[in-house]
C-alpha cells in the first residue's frame, strides 16, 4: 500500500508540473492571442 | 477571522478590475456572431485559458478536495481518465472538429441538421435542465470554501457571494463571449497564481510522509486502489472512461470555447492543450484534500476539510490573492455557463417552439433576460437544495443527464450513416432516464425495498445512462431505417 501511495505521489507531482508548467507557456502566448483578438487591424483582416 | 484588511483590499481591487474590463469588452460585440462566439478569432493559447479557465471553479476544488479526503489517493485515478479522454479529442480532432466544421453555436443545432426540428427542440430541453440543475449547487460550494477559508459569517458571506454573482452576470448580459474570453484570460492567470501558492503553503505545512500514513491507517487499501474503493469501483471507472470524452467534447460551455475558434483544427488543439493541464488542475485540489485527512484527522466535515486547511496554513495578503484566484476560477465559470445554457434556451427551445427566427437584436435581448433569470435561479436553488451522493457525484449525474443522450446523438450523427431520428428520440430519452430516476428515487430512498437499491446507486445510474442511450440510437435507427431513412449532412 505504501509503494502505491508513493505512486501516486509521482503522478501528482509529473501532474503538477505539467499543469503550473502549460499555466505560464499559455499566459504568455495567450497575452498575443488576446492583443490580436481586441486589435482593430486584427478584427478587420480577417472580415 | 482569517480574512485581515489587505485581503479585503486585494479582493475588491480584483472583483472591481473584472467589472471594468469585463464591460469594457462590450465594445467589441459587433453582431450576434460576435455575442456567441467571439466572432470565431479564438487562437489557441488563449482558447485554451479560456476554456480551462471555465472548467476550474471554486466548485471543481470543493469536490475534488472533498473527494481526496474521503477516498485519499484513490480519486488521483479521475485525473489519468480525465487526461486520456482529453487527450483521445485532442489527438483525433473526435467530435469537436466534425461540430466545428458545421459552424454551429449550440449541440442542439446539429440535432436539427442531421435529425430534425422537434429533436433539436428535446435536446435543447435537456440540455438546458441537466445544464442548470448542475450549475444549481456551484453557488453553494462557493458558500461553503469561502465561510471557511475566509472566517465569515453566513450574513457577509452572502453578501460577498451576491456582489460576485451581480458582477458575472452584469459583464456576461452586456458583452457575451468577448467578455467571457477577456476576462477568463485574466482568471486564468489569476487562479493559477493562487493555485500555486495554495500548493506551496501545503506542502511547506504537511508533510508528504504523513499524508501517506494517514491515507494508509485511516483508509487502508481503498485509500490507494480505486477498484477496491467502495465509492468508486469498476462500474464507476467504467462511467467515467467514457463520460470523460463525451463530457469533455459535448459539454455546452466547453464545447462553445471550441465553437468560438479560428478553425476546427484550433478547435482540436485546445482540447489537446486544455487536456496537458488536466490531470494537474484534478489532482492538485484532490492533494489538498488528502493533506487535510493528514492535518485534521477523519472526523472533520468532508465538504469544509479542505477549506479549512487553506485557510490555516495561507497567510494574510496571500490568502486575500489565493482567495481572488478561486473567486476568479468561479466568476470564469459561472459566466461560460450562463452564456452557454442562455444561448440554448434561446436558440434551442424558445425559438424552435416559435416557429419563426428572431431579428439578431431580440436574440441578443433574450438571452441577456435568460441570462438573468439564471443567475437569479442558481441564487435562490443554491441556498436550500441540499446535494445527494457527493458534490462530484451530483455533478457527473446531472451532466450525464444531457451527456450521455448528447453522446449518442452526435458520436451517431456524425460518424455513423445509418442514424436517424428514431434513434436521436431514442437516445435522448433513455439517455435522461437513468439520471432522472436517480435524482428521482433518491428523495423517497427510504421506502425503496432493499432488492432495488441499486436504482440510487449513483456509479450504476450514470454507467447506465451512456449505455441505454447508445443502445436506444442503435436499435431505434435499425428498426426503423424504411419507415424514417436517415438525413445525411
Amino acid at each position: 500500500m505504501i509503494t502505491w501511495a508513493y505512486g501516486w505521489l509521482l503522478a501528482f507531482a509529473a501532474a503538477a508540473v505539467l499543469f503550473f508548467g502549460a499555466a505560464l507557456v499559455i499566459t504568455i502566448v495567450g497575452a498575443r492571442d488576446l492583443k490580436d483578438l481586441l486589435t482593430p487591424s486584427g478584427r478587420s483582416s480577417k472580415k | 477571522m482569517n480574512f485581515q484588511i489587505l485581503d479585503w483590499c486585494i479582493l475588491f481591487a480584483y472583483l472591481a478590475g473584472s467589472m471594468y474590463v469585463g464591460l469594457r469588452a462590450r465594445k467589441y460585440v459587433e453582431n450576434m456572431e460576435g455575442y456567441f462566439v467571439a466572432g470565431r478569432r479564438v487562437k489557441v493559447a488563449l482558447g485554451s485559458a479560456t476554456l480551462i479557465a471555465t472548467e476550474i471553479g471554486i466548485v471543481t476544488f470543493m469536490y475534488f478536495g472533498e473527494l481526496g479526503y474521503v477516498t485519499g489517493f484513490s480519486c488521483f485515478v479521475l485525473g489519468v481518465i480525465g487526461f486520456l479522454g482529453y487527450l483521445v479529442i485532442g489527438k483525433t480532432g473526435f467530435i469537436v472538429s466534425g461540430l466545428r466544421a458545421l459552424k454551429i453555436v449550440t449541440i442542439p443545432e446539429f440535432y436539427e441538421l442531421r435529425f430534425g426540428r422537434g429533436v433539436r427542440l428535446l435536446g435543447g430541453i435537456l440540455l438546458f435542465l441537466g445544464g442548470v440543475l448542475n450549475m444549481g449547487i456551484f453557488l453553494k460550494m462557493d458558500g461553503l470554501f469561502l465561510t471557511q477559508t475566509m472566517g465569515l459569517g453566513q450574513g457577509m458571506l452572502f453578501t460577498v457571494m451576491t456582489v460576485m454573482l451581480i458582477v458575472v452576470v452584469s459583464y456576461t448580459i452586456l458583452g457575451g463571449m468577448f467578455s467571457v474570453v477577456v476576462t477568463d484570460f485574466i482568471q486564468f492567470v489569476v487562479l493559477s497564481a493562487g493555485m500555486l501558492i495554495a500548493t506551496l503553503f501545503v506542502l511547506a505545512n504537511v508533510n508528504l510522509a504523513d499524508m501517506v500514513s494517514a491515507v494508509v491507517n485511516q483508509l487502508g487499501e481503498a485509500g490507494v486502489n480505486p477498484t477496491a474503493n467502495p465509492r468508486f469501483g469498476w462500474t464507476f471507472i467504467f462511467w467515467m472512461l467514457i463520460g470523460s470524452v463525451a463530457m469533455s467534447a459535448l459539454n455546452q460551455p466547453a464545447a462553445s470555447k471550441a465553437f468560438a475558434s479560428e478553425s476546427p483544427e484550433v478547435g482540436r488543439k485546445v482540447f489537446l492543450y486544455t487536456g496537458i493541464t488536466l490531470a494537474g488542475r484534478y489532482m492538485v485540489p484532490m492533494f489538498w484534500g488528502v493533506a487535510a485527512l493528514a492535518m485534521f484527522g477523519p472526523s472533520v466535515n468532508s465538504m469544509t476539510a479542505m477549506p479549512k486547511l487553506l485557510g490555516t496554513v495561507i497567510p494574510s495578503g496571500l490568502l486575500g490573492l489565493m482567495i481572488a484566484g478561486m473567486l476568479a476560477a468561479s466568476m470564469s465559470t459561472y459566466s461560460a455557463y450562463m452564456l452557454a445554457w442562455s444561448s440554448v434556451a434561446t436558440r434551442d427551445i424558445i425559438v424552435p417552439i416559435r416557429r419563426r427566427e428572431f431579428s439578431e437584436r431580440a436574440t441578443i435581448l433574450l438571452t441577456r433576460t435568460v441570462t438573468g433569470i439564471i443567475g437569479l435561479f442558481i441564487l435562490v436553488f443554491g441556498l436550500w437544495y441540499e446535494i445527494p451522493a457527493t458534490a462530484f457525484q451530483y455533478t457527473a449525474i446531472t451532466g450525464a443527464m444531457y451527456g450521455a443522450g448528447a453522446f449518442g446523438c452526435v458520436v451517431a450523427g456524425l460518424y455513423w450513416k445509418k442514424a436517424n431520428i428514431v434513434g436521436a428520440y431514442a437516445a435522448l430519452g433513455f439517455g435522461a432516464l437513468a439520471p432522472i430516476g436517480f435524482l428521482v428515487l433518491d428523495l423517497v430512498k427510504s421506502s425503496i425495498p432493499r432488492e432495488m437499491m441499486f436504482l440510487v446507486d449513483v456509479n450504476i445510474s450514470g454507467f447506465f445512462s451512456f449505455f441505454l442511450a447508445l443502445a436506444g440510437m442503435v436499435v431505434g435507427s435499425l428498426l426503423t431505417q424504411k419507415s424514417h431513412p436517415p438525413v445525411r449532412l
